[in-house]
């Protein structure tokens, strides 16, 4: 292969690079012939010393994927550590208007669900061991009726505390792994 | 060689050539492609990442024949990176070749 066929092969191979970097790197090639040829070698050898285009230009755009990472980490590194520090203000203010006073808030629902359980579940167990001690003579069949609504108020009540516990735990994990991630690394894109 | 191994440690080559001096790169794919078995293309990529990652940077200067060459200057950075990374990598050679040696060693016992 000579020079300009290994040209040619190398910018096709680069293909949607930008045309800057293409012109940059085909420049850098070419140099790399000039050399190699003031040395007296011949095109052909120099080309086969390079290596095989497609995996030189490869190797070209791994860099440059690499690059594009590298940067991207950097900007999210620079979007805290500026001079306004603007993710940790953020979190600050977030949490101290909604954030900390919403998951208390859930967290007092959830209390309260387990005292209005509790209640049912007294008054339920009292009604039962009234009938059963005899204390209650008369709308006894109301009075079952009740115990039933009491029991199925109390059913209903410990699985929607079961549910609530768990979505609970889950969200609150989520919500503060996302502040450390704000925390640290600003509002990135990512 | 394992060319995934190599790749890895090539950009630490690349800075120690430049530790002894500023160079260009025909010289540079020449030196490496010497001691190590790679293309001489090799050295471009990774040159022109070490460039845009400020770890070296370029000037044009004058040649003898022909047109001025592009040369690479290790930054203050890129030595700070060698010199850890150069560490880093002669520790964990010593570490590797103690469990390979080890390995051998034994097997070599066994056939006295």
């Amino acid at each position: 292969m000579n020079k300009t066929e290994y040209l040619k092969r190398l910018s096709d191979e680069l293909g949607h690079m930008p045309y800057g970097d293409v012109k940059d790197i085909i420049q850098s090639i070419e140099e790399h012939f000039d050399e190699g040829l003031s040395e007296g070698r011949s095109e052909d050898e120099i080309a086969e010393s390079l290596g095989d285009p497609k995996e030189l230009a490869a190797e070209f755009k791994d860099g440059a994927k690499f690059n594009q990472i590298m940067k991207k980490r950097k900007k999210m590194a620079d979007s805290f550590k500026g001079p306004d520090g603007r993710g940790r203000i953020f979190v600050i203010i977030l949490n101290a208007v909604v954030g900390i006073w919403a998951w208390l808030i859930l967290l007092a629902a959830i209390v309260a669900a387990f005292m209005f359980l509790a209640g049912d579940l007294g008054i339920a167990g009292l009604l039962v061991a009234s009938l059963i001690l005899g204390k209650i003579t008369e709308f006894i069949v109301p009075c079952i009726f009740l115990i039933l609504t009491l029991l199925c108020i109390a059913v209903f009540l410990i699985a929607l505390l079961i549910l609530g516990i768990k979505y609970y735990g889950r969200g609150l994990k989520a919500y503060i792994r996302w502040n450390k991630h704000v925390w640290n690394y600003g509002l990135g894109e990512d | 060689m394992n060319s995934q191994i190599k790749k890895g440690i090539l950009d630490l080559c690349v800075l120690a050539l430049l530790e002894k001096g500023d160079s260009y790169g025909y010289d540079l794919a020449g030196s490496l492609a010497r001691k190590v078995e790679v293309a001489d293309g090799t050295v471009y990529p990774i040159l022109r990442k070490l460039a845009s990652e400020g770890i070296v940077s370029t000037y044009l200067q004058e040649s003898q024949n022909g047109p001025p060459r592009k040369y690479y200057h290790l930054t203050d950075s890129g030595r700070k990176k060698l010199n850890n990374e150069r560490e880093e990598w002669i520790k964990f050679c010593g570490e590797v070749n103690e469990i390979l040696e080890r390995e051998t060693g034994g097997k070599a016992d066994e056939q006295d």
